[in-house]
């Protein structure tokens, strides 16, 4: 497994990479901001430890430029700045993890192994409609090529409308598929997310069809798979 | 806005009853309104007096008038001698007719200052003029001048009549003694006349007055009304639901709202350079504290473990005061709204990602137009530390839901499907701040920036059980209105 470390502190670099070569990883060490976007652009690598506070360009840029690239390598962020406006917006540009200093290397490692495990077989058939995609296996989606942000539960319902799209689907059967035990059992939780989902996937997507229920469909002159 | 309603009677009442009639000092409105109002009454009162007794005045001229008249020709009628004094008929068929209310009398002075009538008009039938005793020693004094009174009415019921007298001493050829020559006229029509003139002066002058004091009310009330809306607005700041003045005003006082506004941005600036020195050093100690962490971790022995055991206190002190100082510099922020379903969103789609290995699910609910009085930072710090935790300990699910509870307050809950917390280790929990949670892995601490960011927004936080079978997290916190 190949990591690169993007760490600008001399000493934490040293006992990170002392650390993760124990753990068995092969490391890769930048200590700048420029340095670390050339290398993620251009080496395979399997995760990334990105610290934000980084000389020439800050961690969030570089993460935003390999997001931006079609870069989809885990990235853990390593952050001083505990505030939680921090942790969401290196969400926002695109980590899949963080870690505030000070932390114990014990921990860095299992959470590194968790996202491994996680990106493992990442590859795999998505599912499409119009500009929304939806790739079941990572349990993530994308519309226009802009990840999208869902909570699980909204995950889940525009997972079961992409599957049928293109049908009339009931609040009921939308229910019975989005909670897995009888729980909230009520179809007035279903407007909730499908008003939610449309403010992030563009309103005219999910169509409510009178009395009947909800249809996804794609956007007029949309054509599928971009 | 409904401020307090329920606790006093009616403030809303009560503020404009002591607007009226408070303190003159403590209201410009009431000020200007009072001051206004007593110039017009003042102005009007004179007016009045001065209609009405001019009135009066000319009405009793008239009076004098005709009395001076009468006197004349009562004069010319009378045939005087030294012997006898007669009165001619004087040809006015009025002071002939018993009771006329016109009459006339001539009288002699007779030694002891007193009068002696010596001839009269046949209206008086038979009774005399009353005199003021010291009318002869009047006319004594001013002999030719007419004398003039009101006489309270000389005449018996149901005939009462009121009269204007006038009285001059006159000397007659062929009598050395001088006269008194009398006339009496009824002054019951004039009377009334004055009476109606004064009744019809004053009510036009109070209506006039009224409708003075209205329009100044109607000044006033418009022309401070910028006033009232700039007040309006700085509410609106403190409420959270405005962040500035953004209406403009007269020239009079555009000056202040532009004041007011510098001062919201010198108070934003304020605390935000504080937040950026708070920052600064957290970034600065945390990098130096990750290094003897790791180093004292690497190593086996007593000063390692030391050092690593040391290193953790730094860590939780830094992250205390550091946390503690930013709390304490926002809550004064005023003028900040944050929408808690966007926060909400943010929080539950990234913890979810990171607790994706456990696949919690994060359940919100919140409505769309619900928003937190205060500052996005510090509402992220208080959800994001209490919906990690809950997704620490659960073991799928996690569910929060807000909503107002009126009075400019919602409440947060966030609640789990863990293991809970028994009930006498809440509060323990809540003092001593999140100590709990450090068995599972991750920095402690989380506890107790919320219960300090709460108290520091005048909220309040409980722990309670879950209907999910874990710990349930009450967050009671200032809302801002819609």
């Amino acid at each position: 497994m190949r990591v690169l470390l993007v760490e600008d502190d001399v000493d934490l670099s040293r006992q990170l990479k002392l650390a993760l070569g124990d753990a068995g990883y092969a490391v890769d060490h930048a200590a700048d901001g420029e340095e670390a976007h050339f290398l993620g652009d251009t080496e395979p690598y399997d995760v990334v430890v990105l610290d934000l506070g980084l000389p020439k360009i800050d961690g969030v840029s570089v993460l935003e430029r390999w997001r931006r690239d079609g870069k989809t390598t885990p990235v853990l962020i390593l952050t001083a700045r505990g505030a939680w406006s921090d942790k969401v917006s290196g969400f926002d540009a695109g980590a899949d993890d963080y870690l505030t200093k000070p932390f114990h290397t014990e921990e860095l490692l299992a959470r590194l192994r968790a996202l491994l495990r996680r990106s493992a077989g990442i590859a795999s058939a998505t599912l499409s409609c119009g500009g929304l995609r939806l790739d079941p296996r990572a349990a993530r989606a994308t519309v226009s090529g802009e990840p999208l942000r869902l909570t699980s539960l909204e995950y889940r319902l525009l997972h079961y409308l992409m599957m049928h799209q293109g049908r009339v689907i009931s609040r009921t059967e939308l229910v019975e598929h989005l909670y897995d035990q009888d729980f909230d059992r009520d179809s007035n939780t279903i407007e909730v997310f499908v008003g939610r989902l449309r403010k992030k996937i563009g309103p005219d997507r999910i169509e409510t069809v009178r009395g009947l229920g909800y249809r996804l469909t794609p956007l007029a002159g949309e054509s599928d798979g971009t | 806005m409904t401020e307090g309603a329920g606790g006093e009677a009616n403030p809303e009442a009560a503020r404009t009853w002591g607007r009226w009639f408070g303190r003159p000092g403590r209201s410009l409105t009431r000020r200007l309104i009072w001051l206004a109002s007593a110039w017009i009454v003042i102005a009007l009162a004179l007016t009045g007096w001065m209609l009405t007794s001019q009135y009066q005045e000319s009405a009793l001229r008239r009076l004098g008038n005709m009395l001076a008249d009468t006197i004349d020709e009562v004069v010319i009628a009378t045939n005087a001698t030294p012997e006898s004094v007669t009165v001619a008929a004087i040809p006015d068929a009025k002071t002939d007719r018993a009771l006329s209310g016109e009459y006339w009398a001539v009288a002699e002075l007779d030694s002891e200052d007193g009068l002696r009538f010596i001839a009269g008009s046949p209206s008086l039938a038979g009774e005399q003029l009353a005199v003021p005793r010291d009318l002869p020693r009047r006319l004594r004094a001013a002999t030719g001048t007419t004398i003039s009174y009101n006489d309270p009415g000389f005449l018996h019921p149901p005939l009462r009549q009121p009269l204007r007298v006038a009285a001059s001493l006159k000397s007659l050829p062929g009598r050395a003694e001088p006269l008194v020559f009398m006339a009496a006229i009824d002054r019951t029509n004039i009377e009334n006349d004055t009476r109606q003139f004064a009744t019809f002066t004053w009510t036009a002058l109070l209506i006039l007055g009224l409708g003075l004091v209205i329009a100044v009310f109607l000044q006033v009330q418009i022309g401070l009304r910028p006033l009232f809306s700039l007040r309006n607005e700085i509410a609106d700041v403190r409420k959270g639901k405005a962040a500035r003045i953004a209406r403009s005003y007269p020239m009079e006082i555009q000056p202040l709202a532009e004041q007011v506004n510098r001062l919201l941005d010198h108070n934003q600036e304020t605390v935000e350079r504080q937040r950026t020195h708070v920052g600064n050093l957290a970034h600065a100690l945390k990098t130096p504290l990750s290094v003897m962490l790791a180093e004292a971790g690497s190593q086996k022995g007593a000063l390692p473990d030391m050092v690593r055991k040391q290193t953790e206190v730094m860590k939780a002190q830094v992250d205390h005061h550091l946390r503690r100082a930013r709390a304490a510099a926002r809550a004064q922020l005023l003028g900040e709204r944050t929408p808690i379903a966007e926060v909400l969103d943010e929080m539950a789609v990234m913890l979810e990602r990171v607790f994706e290995e456990k696949s919690v699910e994060i359940d919100w609910r919140a409505p769309d137009d619900l928003g937190f009085r205060g500052e996005r930072q510090d509402l992220q710090e208080i959800l994001g530390n209490l919906m990690e935790n809950a997704c620490k300990w659960a073991r799928r699910r996690v569910r929060v839901t807000a909503g107002p509870t009126g009075l400019g307050q919602m409440v947060v809950v966030v609640e789990d499907d863990g293991p809970g917390l028994p009930a006498d280790q809440r509060e323990a929990a809540l003092e001593r701040g999140a100590r709990m949670d450090e068995t599972t892995p991750g920095s402690g601490l989380g506890l107790s920036i919320v219960v300090e960011l709460t108290r520091a927004y005048g909220g309040r936080i409980t722990l309670a059980d879950s209907d999910l079978g874990g710990l349930k997290v009450l967050l009671e916190l200032p809302a801002a209105e819609a």
